[in-house]
């Protein structure tokens, strides 16, 4: 064997920062981290949920922001106090997002704006962010924007939301030529149908024969937080260090079809 | 807001310009009535009324007037 020993999925000593950490994905991220040695700034807009994650996740350096990260203007004070009490910033996850079904009939272009300000802006704001050289370990950073399966294919009523999630696909591989240098790698995760809070707000709102049809698209059934935030880990950690660009694809078989 | 104000909504949605959508026509029985129209009008009640119409309430609908109900008389006159 040469190349030295075969890294395997740890984050000691690294600082990541986790956005939409109040439930779901995010919050699993946080979880899984906390229990991989990272020192986590956790990120969601709800104070007493962000707490519920911090009491989940193992013990730590960790910190909450209760902050909506479309707030622009307050992200460089949060991420500057994040590197200052946990250290600079060696992974990022955008889990942050809205999903909405709603026919093109009843898009506004409001909606539109609310949908991407939420999974798409905020994420490359913070992106530029991190990235700064104040903020950014020499040894660079990995930075992971939670996609989904529909910013790859379609689905009637998705409009909004495969629009944004198709335009971190498109984003991030520009990001990745951009900050290559910084040794930054920036990847997407296109998870299929989580079980999530998210998801289950979406179902309270389709009849039942709907969820049976999207349960059946996916061959392994729905997915499970640990799914994405494991492979978010594998991505921050030495162990996807010549990962970048890419956008891995995590869908229990949905676009296998 | 008056009935015929919210009838002539509907009928935007479903693009019908060709004949009339009255209180006790069976809206389960028009061919615009489909899956998409419905979470328009889901978004229409959210919107309009602030009513969020779960699931099962839009399933059980079925005349223009079921869905008033639905949504809330009050919000009608």
């Amino acid at each position: 064997m040469t190349g030295g020993r075969v890294p395997i999925v740890d984050l000691a000593d690294k600082s990541i920062l986790v956005t939409g950490a109040s439930s779901g994905i995010g919050r699993q991220c946080a979880i899984v981290f906390s229990k991989v040695g990272a020192r986590v700034a956790i990120v969601g807009r709800n104070q007493s949920r962000i707490e519920e994650t911090l009491a989940m996740m193992d013990k730590g350096t960790h910190q909450a922001f209760a902050l909506d990260v479309t707030d622009y203007g307050s992200l460089e004070g949060m991420v500057s106090k994040a590197v200052e009490n946990g250290g600079k910033l060696g992974g990022l996850v955008h889990a942050a997002g809205i999903e909405v079904t709603l026919p093109l009939g009843a898009m506004k272009p409001k909606t539109f704006e609310n949908i991407f300000a939420v999974n798409v802006i905020a994420g490359f704001e913070l992106a530029r962010l991190a990235s700064k050289k104040k903020y950014l370990p020499d040894d660079g950073a990995g930075f992971v924007f939670i996609s989904s399966v529909m910013g790859t294919v379609g689905q009637p009523g998705k409009i909004g939301y495969s629009s944004s999630k198709g335009a971190l696909l498109a984003g991030v591989r520009s990001l990745a030529l951009e900050l290559a240098p910084k040794k930054v790698r920036a990847n997407c995760i296109s998870p299929g149908l989580v079980e999530t809070p998210m998801t289950d707000q979406m179902f309270a709102n389709l009849p039942e024969t709907s969820r049976q049809e999207i349960v059946a698209m996916h061959p392994l059934g729905l997915g499970h937080t640990t799914d994405v935030a494991s492979m978010s880990a594998f991505l921050i950690s030495a162990a996807g260090k010549w990962i970048t660009g890419s956008n891995i694809v995590i869908d229990g078989g949905y676009s296998a079809r | 807001m008056r009935s015929e104000e919210f009838i002539d909504l509907l009928k935007e949605i479903m693009e019908i310009e060709d004949r009339d959508i009255r209180l006790e026509t069976n809206l389960k029985e028009m061919s615009e009535y489909d899956s998409l129209v419905v979470l328009e009008i889901v978004a229409l009640a959210d919107e309009n009324f602030g009513k969020h119409l779960a699931a099962k309430q839009i399933t059980a609908v079925t005349t223009v007037k079921s869905l008033m109900e639905a949504i809330g008389m009050e919000h009608f006159e």
